[in-house]
């Protein structure tokens, strides 16, 4: 018997199934054909059309401030949950604190918006970019405390800070010329994980969204329900493209810094 | 100030650490708690005739999520939760086990080759399958040219097409938790069983699955407790007459306009979340 080889090919079988329909909507996004399923030549137009659109633009835009905004906010709070986590002595409280960061990623996102989107609307506010802004800043947070988390407590780093307080420096001085440098690319991964998150976000802004607000999955939502067409298709790529691009920026960020980032 | 500062990073006292951690903790409290504290006090009141909100508290919400009306739902829910959750399992043990024992130096490009579409938007993934399982899709077109049938059939918008798009997207969920501890299965026990005569069937049966079953339940919870509010799954490949609870849910929110009836739809939905990660933490720290 050959060993583990039906196991290889079976494997091979499940990556097929989790890429093909990707490759598929890649393919068909530069047929020159409106029926998506014949082939009937390379053609770039649909990715023409879509930068011809304004309003498609214009959800572009609106994706990038959200996701922008989200992990801005989203990385300070991080930033210093995570410091007095990792680097405070142990408090009362502190295991709380720990699982509550965590909440976000167990909440169903449903419950998180129909949630927000009553408690909102009961307490007066209207719905606006802001009030997004806030809620994927929300959804960001684990991203943000779990990457500088791990980094804060990679062996190493607290005795920098120990030597520098040793050498005069006082705790601020020491949190900027050595905790903040050696936690700076744990600082970026997060906030990269967190503006992938924002960008592509759908079920929260869905929810929240109000009436003026189209993000770019918003926009793309409301497209599908039309059906199958050659644009959605290449606006689909487009938010795949994004995707890969911060993710791959995120796995080069890491490899140079020599530290495996939580994904 | 850099004093002041000092002290706050010191965290030589409690108060400095709470400090630090406010502004996170104040954010989730704000956008988390208060909300699903407002949810859970929104279940117990009336709607209005105008879908305005009459405080006289009372369990009717629930009654009726328990009537004859949205019991298949919340019943249908639980089933497509739990087939997802186990056609996980089946179709993702063996890959973690690949990816374990076998996979030498391929590893850490197969791992990151599941993590893509863990990270891919899951409105960009179905609509791809809507692609393919559409009647003027690629599979029916195949199906068409080879002549297995005669004209399209459904396969979008059917219970098929929604558990299809359920395995796709959890499916990562269910590996990583699973590859995680079988990494932990020490390979000397298996050695052991190895010299002591087991064979390779009887090696995996009494030592490595039952080592791994940690992941298997946490993989299995991680599968299963998103599932029971997954909303976006059904919404796009089940067609506009397929509900699961979360599709209820936001229907009460945007369409009905009865928003306690939704509210205690959701408390049930956080009671049943509650429930499997109270039960997960009780099992936890004997594994």
């Amino acid at each position: 018997m050959k060993k583990g080889k039906g196991l290889a090919l079976y494997c091979a079988g499940l990556y097929a199934f989790l890429y093909v329909p990707l490759a598929v909507m890649v393919v068909f996004s530069f047929n020159n054909a409106h029926r998506n399923v014949v082939w009937l030549g390379f053609t770039v137009k649909w990715y023409a059309a879509l930068f011809k659109d304004a309003e498609l633009m214009n959800a572009m835009l609106t994706s990038l401030e959200l996701a922008a905004a989200a992990a801005a906010i989203a990385a300070v709070l991080g930033l210093l949950a995570a410091y007095a986590l990792v680097r405070h002595k142990p408090f009362r409280g502190r295991e709380g604190y720990a699982a509550l960061l965590d909440a976000p990623l167990m909440m169903p996102e449903v419950a998180l918006g129909v949630g927000l989107l009553s408690f909102l609307v009961r307490a007066g506010y209207e719905l606006d970019f802001g009030a997004l802004a806030c809620a994927h800043a929300l959804i960001c947070l684990p991203y943000t405390v779990g990457a500088v988390r791990a980094r804060l407590k990679s062996a190493g780093n607290e005795r920098l800070e120990e030597a520098a307080m040793d050498l005069g420096a006082d705790e601020w001085t020491a949190f900027l010329r050595v905790t903040l440098p050696l936690a700076m690319p744990a600082i970026v991964s997060g906030c990269l994980l967190a503006f992938t998150v924002s960008f592509e976000d759908f079920v929260t802004s869905f929810f929240l969204a109000g009436i003026g607000i189209v993000t770019l999955p918003i926009k793309i939502y409301s497209m599908m329900k039309f059906g199958v067409t050659p644009e959605v298709n290449a606006l689909s790529v487009v938010l795949l493209a994004a995707t890969f691009a911060l993710l791959g920026l995120n796995a080069w960020l890491a490899s140079r810094s020599g530290e495996a980032s939580r994904a | 100030m850099s004093k002041l500062l000092s002290w706050l990073l010191g965290g030589r006292k409690p108060a400095a650490s709470h400090l630090l951690l406010a502004p996170a903790a104040a954010w989730l409290l704000i956008f988390l708690v208060l909300p699903a504290a407002w949810l859970v006090a929104l279940s117990f009141a009336k709607n209005g005739a105008y879908g305005e909100v009459i405080w006289s508290l009372g369990l009717q919400n629930y009654r009726r999520a328990f009537d004859a009306k949205y019991i298949p739902v919340l019943l249908r829910t639980l089933g497509f939760a739990g087939a997802t959750t186990a056609l996980c399992l089946l179709l993702g043990y063996p890959l973690a086990y690949f990816l374990s024992f076998r996979a030498g130096k391929w590893r850490g490009a197969l791992i990151i080759g599941l993590m893509v579409p863990f990270w891919t938007s899951a409105l960009v993934a179905f609509y791809s399958w809507m692609i393919i399982l559409g009647k003027e899709g690629l599979l029916n077109s195949a199906l068409l040219r080879f002549g297995f049938i005669s004209a399209p059939i459904g396969i979008l918008y059917t219970p098929f097409s929604v558990l299809l798009g359920l395995v796709y997207f959890y499916l990562p969920f269910t590996v990583l938790p699973l590859y995680g501890s079988l990494e932990k299965v020490p390979r000397s026990y298996i050695e052991a069983a190895y010299d002591l005569g087991a064979g390779r069937w009887t090696a995996f049966l009494k030592v490595t699955l039952p080592l791994s079953l940690p992941g298997v339940i946490a993989g299995a919870l991680l599968t299963f407790i998103p599932c029971l509010g997954d909303f976006l799954t059904a919404e796009l490949l089940g067609g506009p007459r397929f509900y699961l609870l979360g599709n209820l849910i936001s229907n009460q929110f945007l369409m009905a306009q009865d928003w306690p009836f939704g509210a205690a739809l959701t408390s049930l939905l956080l009671i049943g979340l509650v429930a499997g990660l109270w039960a997960y933490r009780r099992w936890e720290p004997d594994a």
